[in-house]
């Protein structure tokens, strides 16, 4: 084989000898940098790859050369540069930064290809970007490094998953989270995958943004594409190396609750100098407690991984070793996570042999369930966590009776009531101070334990025979296994002292077995100016899941907190198996002509068992074409235009997520009644109407765009546009309820997502010593509900106690918050008690009576705003000065709105006490009284909670993160036997700049019970935004 | 060498061609739930569906409450929030989501009647074939009867129906639905419901005889038939499987005793069970999702504690404060799994539907047998007894205001006795006379029905 290529060369360099030996002369020129059209002193120019010379000072060099010599120019940094003399005397060559990305090699799904030659858009983040993000999950390193993908950092708990988004909301049932696919094992849309990875071994992660890349994935590309390639070992000896960081997580407090000093002052001062009943008790009781500070107690992060990689010619290994633990900001939450991960890559003749094995196991401990942090938050600065010698003298005497209050006993609002402030006496006066009959917040977070364990791991395996240099075919099997664990508890101390017999526990897990056979043939040819290459496959899933819950309750105590058959909750436990199939082939044709025109061509069919009968398989096809105008004639001299692309795709893709294995058929399940089952008798219902033409989701995409560089890699920018429409979206519609049923799964509607990505990078300054490299992102996306199939106005809400929320109407995006526009507040004169509870606002505000009949009714509601960004953006700087090197990022979001809930709970928004004068709170809906049309415009209040007052912008911009560095030079490492130290200090979210007007924690906060697109934007009890310092060490030996 | 990794390879890429699967392999049936093919053959198949309506029927009584009773003078909520605040202030939405899940639970337990009315021919065992007709067509009626009062003409449908049978979708008249309902029952009670004959059989929450007999003489006297009403009633209150519950804690019993032989038929649940436990106990409280529906308005506190020394008031009303109903105070010990069974129908309502039917619309009576009977109401929940000379309309309405509060009864015998536009036009400023006495039809039925359904007058 190789003996055969020599011969070749040395014919091929015979044949050279004996055509071109005749002319023998001096060749002069001159080596200048791409970017900055400086001289390069140092150059390397060999001729024919024996002896050469090197670059003067002034980046000169003269050589002695044959014509038909082959010379080749090369600096460290620099792509090398080969020429070959016809019989030219002068030659200036512009060498190149190697750091150009044209030559990066993509992966793009069933294959890989150069970057210059690409027509979709892909875009790829290298291990040298990533390495730079001392975070524990692989989804959070991501943030702001691709235009188009916006990560968000719904609920920001240790180890807890950022939600992430290709190129808007495609669909108004399936939240819309992408495709996750790691060394080529597709593992679903469930991006917590994501978690259980080290990122240490990730060496880069590509994003198939459009469908004419995504559609090799079929029907589940539709909400784009991660692939995530490990690192791999390298021939040579072996290298270890060592990654270690640690840090402290922590929250900057808001104080979105003022302290009990505060408050007072407001009350003085509002109050003609006098103190209500209230906060004179408050006063003399003397606690201030900051809740904020309570629930938001920091944490340690830390981080190790070791691993040993290496190889020779024919076998390549590497495996690595990483543990993680995240403490977390926020009071209990705790996250850790151990991976192990091995590869080895081996090749003997026509065959190659690959295995790649990662498990993980991860344990998270939640910060307690409910409505998140909120609950506790909202607690008012007067509620001590325990109960002492002073607190108990404000303590209603019955109560103490009860329950037996000592001191160090969890402390509940409802015990300081009826306090005797002229007697100085509990229980015997008339001033209560409590707002809510909840239990003590501390009590609540600390005495529940919310347990995560998951076990996952994916791996895979392959043969591939070479049948010639050009012909391969590649067998692979594949899968991953997870299994995820829940146990909860909740102590009898969680709850009120009334209730302790709400203590419950559940046990539930959740396994997921998948398998996946891969049959690939795989041809690459390159002949005269074509290249041309060729995929065709035949892949095979499997995907089982199997869920298991057991509830337990009449817990006493905390002393035993598993399930004992005393324990067992009556109907608590139950198990469910479920399965689906997926068989599908593709095919797909990637040719060059001159490496000036590209054509890509492909088409997936994708069978699928959640399908209905008449529509079991789908058909993806997908076409791109680019042209690379700088390798024109007319260009190949340009001094200015380094790489000149332009292209277009257009594809198809689908997406069978966010449904049930079975969804397609008729449903039999078994039920019980609330009578025992006569003997030998089981209880049935038909749980669904069947739909035989149930298929996938389609999208297709239109995606024109530009690549360009300028000056040798010194500037460059990518533009793309963008129109992709979701269409037969998997929908649960409403239907007649004559059929029995109140909604049907099918395939209906249309939504629209446009909008545009740019891309810039630019290298600013480059020497010896300094170099300072920028790159931009840009994006703005516009989605647009177009067709919702009869339903457009469609009103949705979380909970029925809540107004009507969210409105999906055609013509506007999927949904838009919906309610009354805030006019002006209530004069504090009308308010029965403005003053109580701390923090409180007053219930009711004026608001606009948008049809303008004198009241406000149910027509009076308008559009108040979308949770969709305009526009998101990302500026990342990176500085290396000698062996220092700084690195920061950026980031950006403008233009969307929040429906916020935690400014409601913590300023009281709906509380009675500041109800308006003349109500009674005993029985304020029973009409108007006499008294209350006194109340100016009482006919045009409207509940706060309702009101555009609620709907908040939710545009921030943060540093990302930023990172310091120090690289000891070679001659120092060397001295400890080392190859490559550095350290480094890392910071995330050291600056996050909130919108005028937000009064919450988190502008891209979401409730994690509301993922459904039609209720978007709801945000209540989501973790605070925490701040990361981290300080890092990498070392290579 | 060589040739061993080739037959290696060999058998892989084998191995790869025979687990090759065709679309045969795509056709899979669920695990964990069964499907048409394997379904449908035996008689206890058609079984397990009658108890599938048994189940669909817990679901009406969840919120029914609030398009009941806070649709009335007795009840409003804590909040006044969102959509039970439409409710509460006769200011309905037709996207409200309380009334869409109630309308579809009615059309769910009519599905699940009509499923097993469709299968019921596989039923080889001749005396269960009449009994399941029969239960599916009691609860069909039931349902459609429930469907008729809340938002008036509906559809009807008498089979299984497809999205494709839009001649379903239309409207029938108020009159044609009450034949439809009385049709279903009369079948129901001549031939296949079981008479009751002992607490224990047939098992408690199964329908009986007596039980249609009262849910039809109710749909007579809500027709103004009040002979025919008279003529069923006059059997059933000296049915003596049925009596009353006395002395100082009988009214109480009557809810907190499970089972007891006042009750014709109620819906039954379990405590703490994650399946069979309802969530109206917790939601008429301040626990509730909704942080209390159901709290008791000004209007009926007032009116309650006027009857002095009535033993009702402390279940109708909770404690001192008077603010939540103790009807339904649960008594299982995880708050959002209650076991209290709805009652739907009890001898006390039989009573006096007997005195309504004598009464026959008229503004008093002074007949004996209806003197008896409401005093019998009146008494059982007094020390002392008295004998009432003669019954008014009034008295009649105020007595059942008094014995069927939060029992969802309250809206329809302001209609039935002709004074809801009166009364709930006093309660309520923003009352729309006539247009507030029925709900809208849910939107999402106006939007699927290819214009065939017509919104109600004013909505």
């Amino acid at each position: 084989m190789k003996l055969k290529i020599k011969f070749t060369l040395l014919v091929t360099l015979l044949f050279n000898v004996v055509a071109f030996s005749q002319t023998s002369y001096t060749l002069t020129g001159k080596v200048i940098s791409g970017f900055d059209n400086v001289a390069i002193p140092g150059a390397n120019v060999v001729v024919n790859s024996k002896g050469g010379t090197s670059t003067d000072f002034d980046g000169k060099f003269s050589i002695k050369v044959n014509t038909g010599d082959i010379v080749q120019f090369s600096f460290m940094g620099y792509a090398n540069k080969v020429v070959t003399i016809s019989d030219q005397k002068t030659l200036d060559v512009v060498l190149t930064s190697n750091e150009s990305q044209l030559e990066q090699v993509v992966v793009i799904g069933y294959g890989t290809q150069k970057k210059k030659n690409l027509t979709g858009a892909i875009s790829k983040v290298s291990s040298k970007v990533l390495d730079q993000i001392p975070t524990s999950r692989v989804d959070d390193a991501l943030n702001g490094q691709v235009a188009g993908v916006t990560i968000l950092q719904t609920n920001p708990t240790a180890g807890g998953a950022p939600t992430i988004r290709v190129r808007g909301q495609g669909s108004v049932s399936f939240a819309g989270s992408p495709l996750i696919v790691v060394d080529g094992v597709v593992l679903g849309n469930d991006a917590d995958f994501l978690g259980s990875l080290d990122m240490n071994n990730v060496d880069s992660i590509e994003i198939l943004k459009d469908a004419s890349s995504s559609s090799i994935y079929g029907s589940r590309g539709a909400y784009g594409v991660v692939m995530i390639t490990s690192k791999k070992g390298k021939e040579g000896n072996a290298i270890f190396s060592y990654n270690t960081y640690t840090g402290y997580k922590y929250v900057t407090c808001q104080n979105i609750m003022p302290s009990t000093q505060e408050w007072s002052k407001r009350v003085l001062a509002q109050n003609n100098g006098v103190l209500t009943p209230q906060m004179d008790m408050i006063n003399r009781m003397g606690v201030n407690t900051n809740w904020e500070k309570v629930m938001y107690d920091g944490g340690m992060i830390t981080d190790h991984n070791l691993s040993i990689s290496g190889g020779s010619e024919n076998t390549k290994f590497r495996a690595s070793l990483g543990y993680n633990n995240d403490q977390g900001a926020q009071l209990t939450d705790n996250f850790t996570k151990y991976n192990f991960a091995v590869n080895l890559d081996t090749k003997s003749g026509k065959v190659e042999y690959g295995v790649v094995l990662n498990p993980s196991y991860t344990k998270q401990r939640l910060f307690a369930a409910g409505n998140g942090n909120i609950n506790y938050i909202r607690q008012q600065p007067w509620l001590p966590i325990y109960l002492d010698e002073n607190s108990l003298k404000y303590v209603n005497p019955s109560f103490i009776t009860q329950y037996n209050l000592k001191p160090g006993d969890y402390a509940e609002e409802k015990f300081f009531t009826n306090y005797n402030l002229a007697t100085n006496t509990a229980g015997t006066g008339t001033t209560s101070i409590n707002v809510t009959g909840d239990g003590n917040p501390y009590a609540n977070v600390v005495e529940r334990e919310n347990m995560v364990y998951q076990t996952k791991m994916y791996g895979s395996t392959y043969f591939k025979l070479n049948f010639n240099d050009h012909f391969s075919f590649k067998q692979t099997i594949g899968g991953d296994y997870r299994q995820i664990k829940n146990e909860n508890f909740a102590g009898p101390k969680a709850f009120q002292f009334s209730a302790p017999s709400n203590a419950f526990s559940n046990y539930g897990t959740v396994t997921t077995s998948h398998y996946a056979l891969e049959s690939l043939f795989d041809y690459h040819r390159t002949f005269d100016k074509h290249d041309l290459s060729l995929v065709a496959a035949y892949t095979f899933e499997d995907f089982a899941t199997e869920t298991l819950s057991i509830n337990g309750g009449n817990y006493t105590n905390d002393l035993i907190q598993t399930i004992s058959p005393a324990n067992v909750a009556a109907d608590g436990a139950f198990v469910t198996k479920s399965q689906n199939r997926l068989i599908s082939y593709l095919t797909r044709a990637n040719y060059a002509y001159d490496d000036r025109f590209l054509l890509s061509l492909s088409i997936r069919a994708d069978g699928s068992s959640k399908f209905g009968s008449n529509n079991k398989f789908g058909y993806f096809p997908a076409a791109s074409a680019g042209w690379r105008i700088s390798n024109e004639k007319f260009l190949a001299d340009n001094k200015v235009i380094t790489d000149l692309k332009i292209r277009a795709s257009y594809g198809t893709t689908g997406n069978n997520a966010g449904i049930d294995d079975y969804a397609n058929q008729e449903v039999i399940k078994t039920i019980r009644t609330g009578f025992a089952n006569p003997a030998g008798v089981t209880g049935y219902i038909v749980a669904n109407l069947a739909n035989n033409d149930l298929k996938w989701e389609k999208l297709v995409e239109f995606n024109p765009g530009i690549d360009a560089t300028f000056y040798g890699g010194a500037f460059g920018f990518s533009l793309d546009y963008y129109e992709r429409t979701n269409k037969d979206l998997l929908l649960n519609l409403p239907t007649s309820s004559v059929t029995g049923f109140s909604t049907y799964l099918t395939n209906a509607g249309e939504v629209q997502n446009k909008g545009f990505e740019l891309e810039l990078r630019s290298t600013n300054i480059k020497n010896e010593n300094f170099s300072w490299t920028s790159s931009a992102l840009l994006s703005h996306n516009e989605n647009t509900l177009i067709d919702f199939e009869g339903n457009s106005g469609l009103i949705s809400s979380i909970d029925p106690k809540r107004a009507a929320e969210w409105i999906a109407l055609e013509g506007n995006p999927i949904s838009s918050f919906y309610g009354y526009v805030k006019t002006k507040e209530i004069d504090p004169k009308y308010i029965k008690n403005p003053f109580f509870p701390i923090g409180g606002q007053p219930q009711d505000v004026y608001v606009e009576d948008i049809n303008g009949d004198g009241k406000i009714t149910t027509d009076d509601r308008t559009i108040l705003g979308n949770p969709y960004p305009d526009f998101v953006w990302s500026l990342t700087n990176n500085f290396k000065y000698k062996n220092l090197d700084l690195s920061f990022m950026f980031q950006g979001s403008h233009g969307a709105e929040i429906r916020i809930l935690d400014s409601q709970y913590i300023n009281n928004e709906f509380n009675a006490f500041q109800d308006f004068a003349t109500a009674t709170s005993a029985a304020p809906a029973n009409g108007l009284t006499p008294a209350q049309t006194a109340f100016p415009d009482a006919a045009l209040v409207q509940q706060r909670i309702f009101t555009s007052d609620d709907v908040q912008d939710a545009s921030y911009i943060a540093l990302r993160t930023i990172n310091l560095g120090y690289n000891f030079s070679k001659d120092v490492v060397g001295k400890f036997a080392l190859s490559k130290l550095r350290f480094y200090v890392a910071a995330q979210n050291l600056i996050y700049i909130m919108a005028n007007g937000y009064t919450g924690y988190n502008p891209e906060g979401i409730f994690p019970g509301a993922t459904s697109p039609l209720t978007n934007g709801y945000q209540v009890g989501a973790a605070p935004i925490a701040k990361t310092i981290s300080f890092g060490l990498n070392v290579q030996f | 060498m060589k040739n061993i990794k080739y037959k290696i390879f060999g058998s892989v890429l084998l191995l790869g061609l025979l687990t090759s699967c065709t679309e045969k392999d795509l056709d899979l049936k669920p695990i964990s739930s069964t499907y048409e093919g394997e379904f449908f053959k035996t008689d206890n198949d058609v079984y397990g569906l009658v108890l599938g309506i048994y189940d669909g029927l817990q679901a009406v009584p969840m919120r029914e409450f609030t398009l009941l009773e806070m649709r009335s003078d007795n009840a409003t909520s804590a909040l006044h929030e969102g959509e039970y605040q439409e409710l509460e202030t006769f200011d309905v939405d037709p996207t409200n989501s309380v009334s869409t899940n109630y309308y579809a639970a009615n059309y769910n337990v009519i599905y699940r009647a009509n499923q097993v009315l469709d299968n019921v021919g596989l039923v080889v065992n001749a005396s269960n074939k009449t009994l399941f007709t029969a239960e599916a067509k009691f609860a069909r009626a039931l349902a459609y009867f429930n469907l008729v009062r809340a938002y008036g003409e509906v559809p009807v449908v008498d089979k299984l129906v497809t999205a494709d049978d839009t001649q379903y979708f239309a409207k029938k008249s108020i009159a044609t639905i009450y034949t439809f309902i009385e049709k279903d029952l009369i079948e129901a009670i001549t031939s296949g419901l079981p008479v009751k004959i002992s607490s224990t059989s047939p098992t408690f929450g199964r329908f009986t005889k007596q039980a249609a007999q009262g849910i039809l003489s109710k749909v007579y006297l809500t027709q103004g038939k009040f002979t025919d009403a008279k003529a069923i009633l006059a059997t059933l209150v000296t049915d003596s499987k049925y009596t009353l519950q006395t002395g100082a804690t009988g009214y109480s019993n009557v809810f907190k005793v499970e089972g007891n032989d006042e009750i014709l038929f109620a819906i039954p649940y379990t405590n703490d069970s994650q399946f069979e436990s309802q969530t109206f106990s917790i939601e008429m409280t301040s626990s509730g999702g909704a942080s209390g529906l159901n709290y008791i308005t000004n209007n009926f506190r007032t009116f309650m504690l006027a009857s002095t020394g009535d033993y009702r008031t402390s279940t109708n009303m909770l404690g001192s404060s008077n603010i939540l109903t103790n009807k339904w105070t649960r008594t299982s010990s995880a708050a959002a799994l209650a076991g209290n069974d709805w009652v739907v129908l009890r001898l006390s309502d039989i009573y006096l539907m007997y005195v309504e039917s004598i009464l026959a619309n008229g503004t008093s009576t002074a007949d004996a047998t209806a003197i008896t009977y409401y005093d019998r109401v009146r008494n059982r929940s007094f020390a002392t007894a008295v004998t009432s000379t003669s019954i008014t309309k009034t008295m009649l309405l105020n007595e059942r205001r008094k014995e069927f509060a939060y029992e969802n009864q309250r809206l329809y015998d302001l209609i039935r006795f002709g004074v809801a536009n009166t009364v709930l036009g006093a309660y309520f400023t923003t009352f729309t006379t006539t247009k507030d006495l029925l709900l809208p039809l849910p939107q999402s039925q106006i939007n699927t029905s290819k214009g065939l359904l017509i919104q109600n007058p004013l909505y």
